[in-house]
């Protein structure tokens, strides 16, 4: 009864034809400009088109002489890539974004909440707006986390929440990303290409500054300081070189003036937490981490890792340091969970959803199930635990042998699957490189947003964030492991 | 400064220099036979024992050429110490302390690396061999003028002359070792032309010739040459002054920390050898004999330098 009780009724298929076409985020169904597209699209269209055609070039260069790259898992042969990047910004109206904003906070409160709420009394699960098994039975579930309190009673220290545009033209909620989100690195690079890029265009739509995250995210851990630290020492923890996101790694730490500690850096002595330096061991109060739960400390996780460091929860447990993200925090992004998020918010913050989510549907009842799977090829499937892109089936483009394989792995595990009706992520032109004539062509991509919601002493959220996009026709994937690429967003000033 | 990183940039300043040695002396090797006819059976021979690799060398190619001398060099892949495998190294050990380093550093080293990717044996054909090296050398000079200009003379500063100071040294010894070891001339040759063209390759090498001539004038003897690369307290790379340099850079770590513990590290014993000894005494008691001491002496304090600062057990 899971879907019904979140409140979920399944679609129908033939009422809903009309909002299942995607619409363009710069020109409306007449082909006219949005207005506030119209200076973007008139600067691009007065533009030399061999010039136009050359943006895309000239950012590529610029990206590698500049060396922010990323790394692909189980790509040997190259092992650092640029992340593709497409040059026509994606324009967000200072009313839009006002309302977003609001929204974001809303939610991320929310699932902090919820965070704090399930390992210690789970009143949520008790008040039966949530199922038990649910959550306990969840890949995301941390047991260890119980016990662990954080300052100011804030879990969830970085948020990305990934926004699709529907056909009515809402942004609607496609996933939460709680745990170690990544991506903002790439909305100040993309920001700093595009000032050298197209610098008056920028001056002339008064956009709004995307400089100041670091900053952010900054203050946000050092009020999380363990109590009656004046003066907290800040630390970021990367897995290290291999990493598909280190340079940002680098890059925050960088901008944050930090240390970008590996778990070899760092020891636990007294149930304190230390990092090796030069001239002895330094203790650390913050350690914003970018590695997962499993691997953070041998002790509590996996024994045979090497990435974190033996001793850590207890070090947390005594309150001796926090940690960004907290421990267990991906119980909030638990894709079946996510399906109860906007009950989440009437019952922690007593307010209706200002952003809806993608209709969700849990494989796990067998009504629903069986209803999912007579119209599969309708549907997207994702796992429950995995992030990024991977395993993800999508209905409409998936061969019958996929499909098969995808009821197969439902049926024998039918909890660990959701499913959403395929969402008509809307389209964004895009530039497509150099037709015969030397040329800029544009055409159309379906794109997505990551905004970054920080909670610290107070919430902070970035303007706009990352938009991805899908460079391969019709592909609805946006992952920058799967082949997507980003734009620069362009939230703009009243 | 986490000792993870202090290695790092410890280990870029010694691929640096290490890289700079490799085409100097590729270089060098070059030119001085562009202008006489060898007499030697093979005379990049000498290489390939300057920098101890002898047995790689050998797994990887059946003779010694000087297309494969070079291409070993500059190019190959298995060997930890050509000259597009340091600039790879360095850059890897920059890339995750930017924060620490300018810029202008990385960007520099970041467009070497991109270019040195991009070689092959056909970069060289097309460009010419020499007109690569002094392209090669510009970028090496610009990225050390970089250093020196853009980065605040702190620990991070200290670690790379610290890292330099103790390659360096290391590459000038195996220099001098090889022209007088394994170059060693004829009784009667001693003093004639092709031992004075040795000679003079050898502080091209170091690119010690202009200086040579002005501290030493124009006679080229073995006791000079041994003189300003390894007693001179004003010549930059010299081992005294390389060594004079690292007390003061140890001297200037340890006065950041509360319980000093350069004073344990054996540079004292160096510096008192380098200080005393002379160019005719030492070539008297055998110059190889003293070098391979030499090196040993510098291989240990490097050791515990690593021990002391950096090692994370």
């Amino acid at each position: 009864m899971d879907a019904q009780r979140a409140g979920i009724a399944l679609p129908d298929w033939r009422a809903q034809a009309a909002e299942l076409q995607p619409i363009n985020e710069m020109f409306d169904a007449q082909g006219r400009a949005r207005p506030e597209c119209a200076r973007v699209i008139a600067y691009l269209l007065a533009m030399e088109p061999t010039r136009l055609a050359e943006l895309g070039e000239r950012a590529q260069r610029m990206f590698q002489t500049m060396g922010v790259t990323f790394n692909v898992y189980g790509d040997h042969d190259g092992e650092e890539r640029i992340f593709p990047f497409d040059p026509i910004p994606r324009i967000i109206p200072a009313e839009v974004w006002a309302g977003l904003e609001s929204g974001l906070i809303q939610r991320a409160r929310a699932l902090n909440a919820f965070v704090a709420d399930v390992y210690r009394e789970g009143q949520i699960i008790k008040d039966g707006v949530i199922p038990r098994d649910l959550v306990i039975g969840s890949q995301q579930f941390r047991p260890p986390a119980a016990g662990i309190r954080s300052p100011g009673g804030v879990y969830i220290t970085v948020a990305g929440i990934d926004l699709v545009r529907g056909g009515d033209g809402r942004f609607h909620v496609l996933e939460d990303n709680v745990r170690t989100p990544s991506g903002v690195s790439y909305v100040i690079e993309n920001r700093r290409i595009m000032t050298r890029l197209l610098p008056e265009l920028i001056r002339a739509l008064r956009v709004r500054s995307v400089e100041s995250y670091p900053a952010y995210l900054l203050a946000c851990l050092r009020e999380l300081a363990p109590g009656g630290i004046s003066n907290p020492t800040v630390a970021l923890l990367t897995p290290g070189l291999f990493n598909s996101a280190f340079f940002e790694h680098v890059f925050l730490s960088q901008q944050m003036g930090v240390e970008l500690v590996e778990g070899r850096d760092l020891v636990c002595v007294d149930h304190k937490l230390f990092m090796k330096t030069v001239h002895g061991l330094q203790r650390i109060d913050v350690l914003y981490r970018r590695i997962d739960d499993d691997f953070l400390d041998p002790v509590v996780f996996r024994s045979d890792s090497l990435l974190g460091v033996a001793g850590l929860t207890a070090v947390l447990r005594a309150g001796n340091a926090t940690l960004a993200n907290a421990i267990g925090t991906g119980i909030a992004d638990d894709k079946g969970v996510f399906a109860y998020t906007p009950a989440m918010i009437r019952y922690y913050l007593g307010e209706e959803p200002l952003i809806p989510i993608v209709d969700t549907y849990l494989l796990r009842d067998p009504e629903v199930r069986a209803s999912v799977l007579r119209d599969l090829d309708r549907y997207v499937v994702k796992p429950t635990g995995a992030s990024g892109g991977y395993g993800v089936v999508i209905g409409p483009s998936a061969s019958d042998e996929e499909l098969a394989q995808a009821r197969q792995h439902i049926e024998a595990a039918p909890a660990e699957f959701i499913a959403q009706p395929v969402f008509p992520l809307s389209v964004h032109p895009t530039l497509a490189g150099r037709v015969a004539d030397g040329q800029a062509a544009l055409v159309a991509r379906h794109v997505d947003l990551r905004p970054f919601v920080l909670l610290g002493g107070r919430p902070r959220v970035l303007a706009g964030g990352l938009t991805r996009v899908a460079l391969r026709e019709g592909s609805l994937i946006v992952n920058s492991s799967q082949g997507g690429g980003s734009k620069d967003t362009w939230v703009l000033e009243e | 400064m986490l000792r993870r990183i202090a290695g790092s940039l410890f280990w870029a300043a010694r691929y640096l220099e290490r890289a700079q040695w490799r085409g100097r002396l590729v270089d060098v090797n070059y030119r001085l036979l562009l202008e006489v006819p060898p007499r030697e059976a093979e005379p990049w021979e000498p290489l390939v024992r300057i920098t101890a690799e002898q047995e790689l060398y050998a797994t990887l190619h059946s003779q010694v050429s000087e297309a494969s001398v070079i291409d070993f060099f500059v190019f190959e892949k298995e060997n930890r110490s050509s000259i597009k495998n340091c600039i790879e190294a360095l850059r890897t050990n920059l890339s995750p302390l930017r924060h620490l380093i300018s810029s202008e550093l990385w960007l520099a080293v970041n467009r070497l690396y991109l270019e040195s990717s991009r070689w092959s044996a056909q970069t060289l054909a097309a460009n010419g061999v020499s007109a690569f090296f002094a392209d090669l050398q510009r970028h090496f000079y610009t990225i050390e003028g970089i250093i020196v200009n853009t980065m605040p003379r702190d620990l991070a500063y200290d670690l790379i002359e610290l890292g330099t100071m103790l390659e360096r040294p290391d590459n000038v010894a195996r220099l001098l070792d090889v022209k007088y070891h394994y170059l060693l001339p004829r009784l009667e040759d001693i003093g004639g032309p092709a031992d004075l063209r040795q000679w003079a390759a050898v502080l091209r090498s170091a690119s010690a010739f202009e200086a040579f001539r002005k501290l030493y004038g124009h006679a080229i003897t073995v006791n000079r040459v041994v003189e300003i690369l390894v007693f001179d307290p004003t010549f930059p790379r010299s081992m005294r002054f390389c060594i004079e340099r690292l007390a003061q850079v140890l001297a200037s770590i340890a006065a950041r920390e509360e319980e000093p513990a350069a004073e344990t590290l054996p540079y004292a014993d160096l510096l008192g050898v380098l200080r005393a000894g002379s160019a005719e005494q030492t070539i008297a008691g055998g110059l190889h004999e003293f070098l391979i001491g030499i090196e040993a002496m510098y291989a240990r304090l490097a050791e515990q330098v690593f021990d002391h600062y950096m090692a994370l057990e």
